[in-house]
């Protein structure tokens, strides 16, 4: 096996000898070709006589069937070979890359600096690499050491999900590093790339709405990020502001993949509705279905929109029955035109509707009350946020959908990712005034709170910026 | 790409695995053979797919290229990746499945692994492959800890691209499939059975060459076997691999069986009739060979000698327990 497996790295005479036989080959070939040319050629002329010989006979029907059969190998052959002979002897192939394996570092590589958060699936800190001084963000993973089915599949499967994820709008995983002692593995560490700010953060921070053009901006990358986990069959399962990401570059990206997974066409037949954050959970995982798919994260991404517009989440329901009827007195009551088929869902069977919704006559704007919350979006806007918010998962545009919807052709464009107002780093400690109040974003007390606050130098430039002629005046 | 691609081994690594104060090569190479059937063989009890036990069985090479051989018992480590690799997929298994199909394979008084019986096999009785609940709570500890170990030690990069679909693809794209009848099936079974016999060869052929170009190898042997025609031209070009990789896959599929022969003798002589092979019995045929290897140290990881003594004795006694 050594000599064998030494070929294959080493250079030597081996390889000399094989490069002097390939090309050997490669005059051999050439020759061949050239007489397979020559042959070819006579042949043809044969042919070409004999054809015409025929249809000077008036006999055409014989003659096509057998050109076709004896030129289609000839042919294909000298095609093998001018293929070859093009690229100088040495065909051009395809080289597969998946990198090496090898133990993974320890997490004294690098140094925290402080703490961001704590999830529901661990605890996430600033860290910096001592080697080359880059900030991270390190997210330990939970483990529980009385588990006893071991490592939680959910935080392999988070690990599993981000190695192979390589897009501009999900966040990077750089590593997988674990504690000093190895003896035992109890710390694991994620060491994903920082970014300073959660869009939940910002959102509850901000003095005033994000432009319209800086909201389409937003969307279309979440809208880029979730069509690249669709193609590659993860289901995120957990989209919210406060799992969207975003830098001082004006760049989002999708992070928390503790609640995806890959999924097959067909999707499989038991995935657990327990999953989405209750504001952003689609009609159908409320109503207990177990068969979902991508559209479970479009229903989410339609929330997101809603939020960004607001400032404020757009479904706040205390619990799963009054998220439902929140959806309802927002989306209308489903039909059996609306969404065919609801009836047969596990929890739709109790459901009593009202009486008044059964006599409206189809959705179509009738139920929906979408334009009135948002008076200020254009058509297009309300008709994509109604698209995501549909009842009906079959209805929802899929993200690649929604990325060509005339939504984001329309003016205000989409406001370049360079020209992103910057906000104070709440991650990154930068100086804020205001308190984290997680689940209770109070409106009222934000006006006398920012008072205090001096914002005038990040939003000073604001006035002077396209407002995208008039659109805010616009109301429908 | 992450269909196509899986990380490979280094040269490093490879060499390092023939360097001093290893094993010998010989008996890793038997190791390395018995440890991947009994992976097999415990896939199949536990009815796992086969695509989910061809990756267990290539994390299990990539393990013992990072980690030493010696320093956990074979079947643990073996068990281990099974369940972890089982848990990653849609197919999870329990560790108490585990423990009862690994007590079951390596009971002594199970039908052999390794040899087609010489001896008639001794009664099979259940009592012989039962594990009592302190020898489950032991092997179950073990599989955890193994299991972070084994993730450890792979980064936690679990990926495995199988050729097993590309080779099916690939037959498809030749025309193979074209063919009537049994000639057809054949093809196809024999191709794929060049694939799984490669997951046990000790060249590691899983680990120093791209799932395409297995496949493409995989194709080739079965063609050759079938004597169906082949493309006239290069046509592994076609599928992005050259002729001396082709040839060294070629070679290296067709000598598993010779290579599964010599190691089955091999195990015999180690004096391995039924069950497994050991650290136990690798240790005596190490002194009868008088070759000294310093067993039980790991690279890096300096587990105390002591400790290592008392987890080892632990062992002992719940296999006695076990036995009794």
């Amino acid at each position: 096996m050594a000599s064998k497996a030494k070929s294959r790295w080493a250079d030597d005479e081996g390889d000399a000898a094989l490069e002097s036989r390939l090309k050997k080959e490669k005059e051999e070939k050439k020759r061949l070709k050239a007489e397979k040319a020559r042959k070819l050629e006579a042949e043809k002329q044969a042919r070409e006589a004999a054809a015409a010989a025929a249809q000077q006979e008036g006999d055409g029907t014989n003659g096509p069937p057998a050109k076709r059969r004896k030129i289609s190998p000839e042919r294909e052959t000298t095609q093998a070979t001018g293929h070859s002979d093009e690229s100088n002897g040495a065909p051009k192939l395809l080289r597969f890359n998946g990198g090496a394996f090898g133990k993974s570092r320890s997490v004294e590589n690098y140094d925290k600096l402080n703490d961001i958060e704590e999830g529901a699936y661990g605890w996430v800190s600033r860290a910096k690499e001592i080697a080359t001084g880059q900030v991270v963000a390190l997210k330990r993973l939970k483990i529980d050491p009385k588990d006893r089915g071991g490592l939680p599949v959910t935080g392999l499967r988070e690990i599993q999900i981000l190695k192979d994820c390589d897009h501009r709008n999900v966040v990077k995983l750089r590593e997988v590093v674990v504690g000093d002692d190895t003896s035992r593995i109890e710390n694991i560490f994620l060491v994903l790339e920082f970014l300073e700010h959660d869009l939940k953060s910002i959102l509850e921070d901000m003095p005033e709405p994000f432009l319209a053009s800086e909201v389409k901006t937003l969307l279309q990358q979440l809208a880029s990020g979730v069509a690249y986990l669709h193609d590659n069959w993860i289901l995120h399962r957990d989209l919210k502001t406060s799992n969207l990401l975003l830098n001082n570059r004006g760049q989002l990206k999708i992070a928390d993949f503790g609640m995806a997974r890959y999924v097959g066409d067909p999707a499989p037949q038991q995935l657990t509705q327990l999953v989405v954050t209750l504001w952003y959970r689609a009609p159908e995982l409320l109503l207990g279905t177990a068969r979902y798919g991508a559209a479970v994260d479009m229903w989410s991404v339609g929330c997101i929109f809603g939020e960004l517009l607001t400032r404020e989440p757009l479904l706040q329901g205390r619990n799963e029955v009054d998220e439902l009827s929140r959806i309802f007195a927002l989306c209308g009551t489903p039909t059996d035109e609306t969404w065919p088929g609801f009836r047969r869902l596990p929890n739709a069977r109790a459901l009593r509707l009202p009486a008044a919704a059964a006599a409206a006559p189809g959705r179509g704007g009738g139920g929906s009350a979408v334009r009135a919350k948002f008076p200020l979006l254009t058509a297009a806007g309300v008709a994509l946020l109604n698209g995501l918010l549909a009842l009906d998962p079959d209805r929802r545009p899929t993200a690649k959908e929604m990325l060509a919807h005339e939504y984001f052709g329309q003016d205000p464009k989409p406001k370049q990712e360079a020209m992103f107002p910057t906000f104070p780093s709440k991650a990154g400690q930068e100086k804020r005034r205001r308190r984290e109040t997680p689940n209770a974003p109070a409106r009222g007390q934000q006006a006398a709170d920012f008072g205090a606050v001096d914002f005038s130098g990040i939003f000073s430039g604001r006035e002077r910026e396209e407002r995208g002629g008039g659109f805010s005046l616009r109301m429908v | 790409m992450s269909h196509m691609a899986n990380p490979l081994a280094t040269p490093d690594q490879l060499f390092q695995r023939r360097s001093y104060g290893s094993l010998p090569i010989e008996l890793q190479d038997t190791i390395f053979f018995a440890t991947q059937c009994l992976t097999q063989a415990a896939g199949l009890l536990l009815q796992l797919p086969q695509s989910v036990t061809a990756q267990a069985n290539v994390l299990l090479a990539r393990y013992w290229l990072v980690e030493s051989m010696m320093s956990h018992e074979f079947s643990d480590v073996s068990a281990a990746i099974l369940y972890l690799t089982a848990k990653l997929s849609p197919h999870p298994r329990s560790p108490r499945d585990l423990s009862n199909v690994y007590a079951y394979l390596l009971s002594p008084t199970t039908t052999s692994l390794f040899h087609t019986p010489t001896t008639p096999p001794p009664p099979n009785t259940p009592a012989a492959h039962y594990r009592s609940e302190t020898a489950y709570q032991a092997f179950h500890t073990r599989l955890l800890t193994l299991e972070a170990r084994a993730l450890h030690a792979l980064a936690f990069d679990t990926h495995v691209a199988l050729p097993h679909a590309l080779a099916v693809t690939y037959l498809q794209a030749l025309d193979f499939l074209g063919l009537v009848g049994k000639k057809k099936e054949a093809l196809g079974a024999r191709a794929v059975a060049y694939l799984n016999t490669a997951l046990l060869s000790p060249q590691m052929l899983y680990l120093t060459s791209q799932p395409h170009a297995l496949a493409v190898a995989a194709v080739y042997n079965a063609a050759r076997d079938a004597g169906a025609k082949m493309p006239e031209c290069e046509w592994w070009e076609v599928f992005d691999v050259d002729r001396e990789e082709l040839g060294f896959l070629v070679v290296g599929m067709r000598s598993v069986e010779g290579w599964g022969g010599r190691i089955r003798g091999e195990l015999r002589g180690m004096g391995v009739e039924r069950g497994m092979v050991t650290r136990g019995v690798v240790e005596g045929e190490l002194r009868r060979r008088g070759v000294v290897v310093v067993v039980g140290v790991e690279g890096g990881n300096g587990e105390d000698p002591e400790e290592e003594m008392a987890r080892r004795m632990d062992e002992k006694m719940a296999e006695m327990e076990a036995d009794v």
